[in-house]
């Protein structure tokens, strides 16, 4: 990349903030490859004589991130599934059918918008715990789309809003009701709002920590974020271990992130102002 | 009641209609009732169980003593209330999370600003600074404070043996044991990983703010300075009404950091709202004053939105 003249000035100023805002990770991943001795001592920034590559390795089977991460795998799946299977048919008949009662059922979603989750965690954990969900990747799934649904469904409604009404009449008079119009009139057009829709829940999911703290206890269940915080807090002193098992959680939604970064920033922005 | 009315409605309507075959046929809300609700049924059933029931049962047990040894609990009335107005640890919380949400706002809404100005006066490199600026917001909260307690780590974090490899030991504090320090601290690890998205806001924005007014104002001669406040900012007004709603609601969810991070500690120091729910809720199980802390929560969250949204519709007019 050869910088543009015109842009000097402002790179001048832009990079070093830049490698601050990155600092960070930088430190994580150098500190990753040290040994418990090198950590702390002179220059942070500065790389290790000898790569420990080991590190990676025992944090990995000490910390169970194999479950970890398969669990939170599940987790993402089921909520995306279902965000998909319940807020593209809400969002469809909030916005192309027309019955009574229609403006309430949408009031009633877009207030669980403004409520935060943690404000209702008292009952919603007696409801899991009623239903026999507490501690598993249903109810925490279940809990999760609850949640996340008033948006869906507004980005969904919205998305929808925008797509002239003729489409719609002009396949009613073809004959076809609205599941068929849904399925092959709506769907094939709203690619961008889905894409939208599972970027968001898929992020937020993944990186979620107040609901799974309160649902999922035991050890096997555990997504991520939980597994991490537990296993930095059981091996406080092992600063290589934690570092380098901090990388693992990071590192693959990163990697993802750059892979597919043009799609990504286009529908997590999208997603953001619409809803 | 909606249904009850409806129907005479639909019924007198079917009977004034023209009578062409079309219409009938076509009219959209003789079949579409049952249809809309098959398609809704989901989405309400989830959202019915799993969030209505809940918003109405903690206004429930907000007036009761239910608590984690209490299998039967019982109405005590605006006690909870009185209870929580007594509290000063609520007060506390309620104030930090004002200075929380203060912080937020500031850091992370004006980084977000700044740096979504500079990338895109950039001719090239765009993608580049937003791609790797845009990094940090990818990491889960619990994950940035188990970084962050470690880069505040008095012996071994990196800021200060930063701080000792520039020798400026001087500098170096204890960065989550000081009172004083500790809430702000915290902010900042919650805000390194807002910015980006409010950035990425930002840069959506900034591509709408018309060019011709660019032109213009460099025809009438004026600042780089005079055209931020005079051209860029007035175009940003809806988004940046909107980032900080946005980054109000995210700063008062803001639990995971401090919970990581400090617990709340030392003695309260950074305690707020948010953490303090769920020591009452699920630690000292008294669920009656969480539930009050719960309503608190709600009626401030109601209220930033409902205050921006009027602030947008008159913006827009």
């Amino acid at each position: 990349m050869i910088p543009s003249r015109k842009d000097l000035p402002m790179l001048a100023a832009l990079v070093p903030a830049t490698f601050v805002i990155v600092a960070p990770f930088l430190w994580l991943i150098i500190s990753s490859l040290k040994t418990e001795a090198e950590i702390g001592v002179g220059d942070p920034f500065a790389l290790p004589d000898a790569l420990m590559w080991q590190n990676y390795v025992d944090a990995w089977s000490v910390g169970g991130f194999a479950d970890l991460i398969g669990n939170s795998l599940i987790n993402v799946a089921g909520v995306v599934l279902l965000m998909l299977l319940t807020c593209v048919p809400a969002g469809y008949a909030l916005s192309k059918i027309r019955f009574p009662g229609r403006e309430w059922i949408f009031y009633a979603f877009i207030f669980g918008l403004t409520i935060p989750v943690q404000a209702i965690i008292i009952p919603l954990y007696q409801v899991l715990t009623g239903l026999g969900l507490i501690n598993s990747l249903t109810g925490i799934v279940l809990a999760q789309v609850s949640n996340g649904i008033p948006f869906g469904i507004f980005l969904m409604r919205s998305f929808f809003l925008g797509v002239p009404n003729e489409l719609t009449e002009a396949a009613r008079i073809d004959g076809a009701n609205h599941f068929q119009i849904l399925t092959q009139v709506f769907l094939p057009l709203s690619m961008p709002a889905m894409q939208a829709l599972v970027i968001i829940s898929a992020l937020s999911t993944w990186n979620d920590f107040f609901l799974p703290l309160v649902v999922l206890i035991s050890p096997d269940v555990q997504t991520l974020p939980l597994g991490l915080v537990r296993f930095a807090s059981t091996y406080t002193t092992s600063y290589r271990l934690v570092f380098s098992g901090t990388v693992i959680t990071f590192l693959p939604v990163i990697i993802l992130f750059i892979l597919t970064q043009r799609r990504f920033t286009e529908g997590l922005t999208q997603g953001a102002l619409k809803g | 009641m909606a249904s009850k009315s409806a129907i005479p409605e639909r019924v007198g309507e079917a009977a004034h209609a023209p009578p062409t075959a079309v219409r009938t046929e076509d009219d959209p809300t003789r079949d579409s009732y049952g249809t809309a609700f098959a398609l809704l049924a989901p989405a309400i059933a989830l959202y019915a169980v799993f969030s209505l029931l809940p918003i109405v049962a903690t206004v429930g047990i907000s007036f009761t003593n239910s608590g984690g040894f209490n299998t039967e609990a019982q109405f005590v009335g605006l006690d909870n209330y009185v209870r929580a107005s007594e509290d000063p640890i609520v007060w506390q919380s309620l104030l930090r999370t004002f200075l929380w949400l203060f912080y937020h706002v500031v850091l992370a809404g004006g980084l977000g600003l700044v740096l979504a100005l500079a990338v895109s006066s950039l001719a090239r490199g765009k993608v580049f600074f937003r791609t790797t600026l845009f990094l940090p917001h990818l990491v889960s909260l619990a994950v940035v404070g188990v970084i962050w307690a470690n880069i505040y780590d008095p012996f071994y974090g990196l800021l200060n043996t930063l701080l000792a490899s520039l020798n400026l030991s001087h500098l170096a504090q204890g960065w989550l044991s000081d009172p004083f320090l500790v809430l702000f601290s915290v902010n900042v690890a919650s805000s390194w990983q807002g910015f980006g998205l409010y950035m990425l806001l930002f840069i959506a924005g900034l591509q709408n703010v018309d060019p011709t007014l660019y032109d213009a104002a460099e025809v009438d001669g004026a600042s780089a300075w005079q055209k931020l406040i005079h051209v860029t900012l007035p175009g940003l007004r809806e988004v940046l009404t909107f980032v900080v709603s946005l980054a109000m609601i995210n700063g008062l969810k803001g639990f995971a950091t401090v919970f990581v991070m400090t617990n709340g500690g030392p003695f309260y120091a950074s305690e707020i709202i948010t953490t303090y729910i769920y020591r009452m809720a699920f630690q000292a199980q008294d669920h009656g004053l969480a539930a009050v802390l719960c309503i608190m929560m709600s009626v401030l969250a109601i209220t930033i939105t409902v205050t921006f949204n009027r602030w947008r519709a008159r913006g827009a007019t």
